[in-house]
């Protein structure tokens, strides 16, 4: 499916392709535009190249911890309008740890696939318009 | 009569095979105790991994439900919807296992908030609804007026009940009577407590089975449980969740008339 201009842009950052198939068919589906990286370095050179409006976040990536994404792009000061963490662990206690780290919620897979296009909607509209901040890129 | 070396030497050979024996036994246990820490692990890897495909699955199945890629017809919709309980019921009891290996590990904590029981039992007998419904039974509850809050993990309490009044309709036969109250338990050394039963008029427990349903894996009657497919961890989850709130869980039981369990949260925890 092609993308129309100005689509809100997504980076998965997700260890498995399962899972990306699916979450990529989903929203390219409802008009997103979606890459996808796999470990966190892929993850830091993607979000500072495209810089997406969306990133959405697996905690656990192989051996390393998905939120150190955040961390290295919260420090160069290229942290994306909104940041997700999507997750397995249902735990208390990772929850916290996400909202620390920057997220701005905390969804539990599998997401119920007509919630997330309405989630992300609302997310850009709280981070007060994702498009306007990005406009200075040829992509928009 | 006096001891020889001869004695003195023998004792001391048979005192040294003691020691001997116990080093052997503390290194049997020590292995064991490693070898189920292992297990344990095994257990929680394997439900962890479990999940990726299984995620991947549902979502993929979810899209063509919501009609994403296009309308289905009202057989593919109910074959697809097959595939969603199915997965959804999966993912239910890889999570289970994982719950479990975690209490195991001492890896589970609290999220307490303040709490009312009341609105946590509205919510879990909204939940069960269709499935009280669906096999005939009655739902009674029982609230205490004027119970304090509590400062709890309200998903491990609502998980409690749930799966209390979960066992309750299972191993009722249809047209039954279940319930859920709420009420302070008697003042005790340990402070105020509120005290919730979930009781059935289902096919009940035998006395000698009544510490084993709370064991991990225990099935006490197997034709039962097989009308009940869960993963056997139910109990031992609701044994610790209760436990992590520094409260007690017990039963009371007798085959053919009814089982009444019981678990008290403390009102100011100490944690």
């Amino acid at each position: 499916m092609t993308t129309e201009p100005g689509s809100v842009r997504v980076l998965l950052v997700e260890d498995s392709t399962l899972v990306v198939d699916a979450l990529r068919l989903l929203l390219e589906e409802t008009g997103h535009e979606v890459s996808a990286a796999f470990t966190v370095r892929q993850a830091v050179e993607l979000a500072r190249a495209e810089r997406p409006d969306v990133i959405l976040l697996d905690l656990t990536l192989g051996r390393e911890n998905g939120l150190d994404v955040l961390a290295e792009l919260a420090r160069t000061g290229s942290m994306p309008p909104v940041a997700v963490a999507l997750t397995g662990h249902d735990d208390p206690q990772s929850h916290e740890r996400c909202i620390a780290a920057g997220c701005r919620d905390v969804l539990t897979k599998p997401i119920r696939p007509l919630e997330l296009p309405r989630l992300i909607r609302d997310w850009l509209a709280e981070a007060g318009g994702a498009r306007e901040s990005s406009s200075s890129d040829p992509a928009a | 009569m006096p001891r020889t070396l001869d004695d003195e030497m023998a004792t001391e050979q048979r005192l040294s095979a003691l020691q001997e024996q116990n080093l052997q036994l503390a290194r049997t246990i020590a292995e064991l105790r490693n070898q189920d820490a292992l297990k344990t692990q095994f257990l929680s890897n394997i439900s962890h991994d479990l999940r990726t495909p299984l995620t991947a699955i549902i979502t993929h199945a979810e899209i063509l439900r919501d009609g994403i890629l296009g309308s289905l017809d009202e057989r593919q919709s109910e074959s697809i919807s097959s595939i969603i309980s199915g997965g959804r019921q999966l993912l239910g009891m890889v999570n289970e296992i994982l719950t479990y290996a975690r209490g195991e590990a001492n890896q589970l904590s609290l999220s307490r908030s303040e709490i009312t029981i009341e609105s946590v039992i509205e919510q879990v007998s909204a939940m069960s609804e269709s499935l009280i419904a669906r096999k005939g039974h009655s739902l009674s509850v029982d609230i205490e007026p004027g119970l304090p809050p509590i400062a709890a993990d309200r998903d491990k309490i609502t998980h409690v009940i749930a799966n209390l009044l979960g066992n309750a309709i299972d191993f009722t036969p249809p047209g039954g009577r279940v319930w859920i109250a709420a009420r302070m338990a008697p003042e005790s050394e340990n402070g105020q407590a509120i005290l919730i039963e979930v009781g059935d008029t289902g096919i009940g427990i035998a006395p000698e089975h009544f510490d084993l349903v709370f064991r991990e894996f225990a099935q006490v009657d197997a034709s039962a449980s097989r009308s009940h497919h869960g993963t056997g961890l139910g109990l031992a989850i609701a044994h610790k969740f209760v436990e992590l709130h520094g409260g007690r869980i017990w039963l009371e039981s007798s085959v053919g008339v009814g089982s009444r369990f019981y678990f008290t949260i403390p009102v100011r925890s100490a944690a």
